[in-house]
């Protein structure tokens, strides 16, 4: 029985609104998430965790997948684009999305600089792209860090770092709406000390390393699982910024 | 008064700092030894520490203690052992930037002795060279090293490049300060401190800065409590 939308990234708005009206029933799943899915071996075995994760996911749950909603703008990444070829011919439907307009970007965040642990932002976060709730309600903080980037495929490196840690970079736009947005992007607070995070082969290592020199942040990216020794550095970061 | 005792446990060895009445004693043993040791040490660091038994402090963190932050106020301090490098930098005596190569352990301390005792060379025997491999990751390195000596060049001049290599790596990921305070077993080795002064002015710590750190952080919270 086919009861699955899947996505990944932050599908178009309208798409999504199309969708959930055309599938009231249906159980919506993030492709990005790293669940545990058998592994396949159609991506290189050098690749970003979160492209294997989707392919990993969609080809297991392939026979409940109804349709795949597939990012390929620039608020995603070019990988995504190639996926959608591979996909198409691996058997699935996919409707393609392009999210780069800022028509809908909200003034405020609340989760972002909320008092909630940083592993629950970040969930929070991503579950909003498709069930967007209203978070005005709660406690806001003055961070004393920050973590800049997307979310990480080992989301247990969140759970190193203190509750008025502060969410920056994609997933800061994700929350505004505005999944491509460069400036928003690159927003982060120069007075606090930040961890500016990429999935290893992903471009935006590219931007994490510039802006980590740029603030005297860290730059970290991690494979798949992060090992004891990223999991010290980031320790040594928050101990001794 | 009775001695307290602090472990920096690396890959391959392990510092041991002893404290009784003010007067310190170092000393270095393998780390597969450390196992037979009964000591009771008040704070531990390192790699080949079991972190579940005892107090266990950050390597970075134990590096950050370790120097005296008044003389070193602007300086950048590289810690480089068997398995891995780190480095700090301070900013008007306070922690600014940092960083710790974690997932390579082929380009560090341990392919050297590796390599030493392949080729069967002496490591005080080997002359820094501005010729270098690069050496960015260390299978790569072993395998131009590999293929110069079978192409008839001296093994001892290829390890050199090879260190020569890791110097440069050394430089580059410590973002290219006008000096650099060596910590770490690295300090003995004459070839890579020679080759590293070729890209900056090198200052070795000696081996112990990891367990003077904790002994420091002991001192601390001594006085916290």
């Amino acid at each position: 029985m086919k009861d699955i939308i899947a996505f990944w990234g932050y599908p178009h708005p309208n798409l999504i609104k199309k969708t959930k009206e055309e599938y009231k029933n249906a159980v919506w799943l993030d492709l990005d998430v790293d669940f545990n899915s058998p592994k396949t071996s159609i991506l290189p075995e050098n690749y970003c965790s979160i492209i294997k994760n989707i392919f990993n996911n969609a080809l297991f749950y392939k026979e409940r997948i109804i349709k795949i909603l597939a990012p390929i703008g620039r608020d995603k990444c070019d990988s995504a684009l190639f996926a959608v070829e591979i996909l198409k011919n691996e058997g699935f439907i996919i409707e393609t999305s392009v999210f780069e307009e800022k028509e809908y970007k909200k003034d405020k965040i609340y989760i972002s600089s909320s008092n909630l642990p940083l592993r629950k932002k970040v969930e929070l976060i991503t579950a909003n792209i498709i069930e967007q709730k209203d978070y005005s309600y709660l406690p806001q903080t003055k961070p004393s860090f920050g973590f800049w980037g997307v979310p990480p495929n080992d989301l247990s490196i969140l759970e190193l770092f203190p509750d008025d840690t502060h969410v920056f970079g994609w997933m800061r736009c994700v929350e505004q709406m505005s999944p491509y947005d460069l400036e928003l992007e690159q927003f982060v607070d120069k007075n606090i000390g930040t961890v500016f995070f990429a999935q290893t082969f992903c471009a935006k290592n590219q931007l994490a390393k510039y802006l980590a020199d740029k603030y005297q942040g860290l730059y970290i990216d991690i494979d798949g699982l992060s090992s004891n020794s990223t999991r010290a550095k980031i320790e040594a970061f928050l101990r001794l910024r | 008064m009775k001695p307290v005792y602090f472990l920096d446990a690396g890959t391959t060895w392990s510092k041991i700092l002893k404290v009784q009445n003010d007067k310190k004693e170092y000393s270095i043993i393998k780390t597969s030894d450390i196992k037979n040791s009964d000591i009771d040490f008040e704070i531990k660091t390192g790699h080949s520490v079991d972190k579940t038994k005892g107090k266990y402090e950050n390597e970075v963190v134990a590096l950050s203690f370790g120097v005296d932050k008044q003389k070193l106020q602007n300086e950048t301090i590289l810690d480089l052992g068997s398995r891995d490098a780190k480095w700090i930098k301070f900013k008007n005596s306070k922690f600014q930037d940092m960083d710790w190569n974690t997932n390579c352990a082929s380009a560090t301390g341990a392919t050297i002795e590796m390599l030493l005792k392949f080729y069967n060379l002496d490591i005080n025997e080997l002359k820094a060279t501005k010729e270098k491999y690069p050496v960015t990751c260390g299978i790569f390195g072993l395998e131009k090293i590999m293929d110069d000596v079978s192409n008839g060049v001296d093994t001892s001049f290829a390890v050199s490049k090879f260190i020569s290599g890791i110097a440069y790596n050394a430089y580059n990921f410590t973002k290219r300060p006008d000096r650099i305070y060596l910590s770490g077993g690295f300090c003995e080795n004459k070839c890579f401190v020679d080759s590293l002064n070729f890209y900056t002015k090198v200052i070795p710590l000696g081996r112990f800065v990891l367990v003077d750190g904790l002994y420091n952080i002991y001192k601390n919270n001594m006085n916290n409590c």
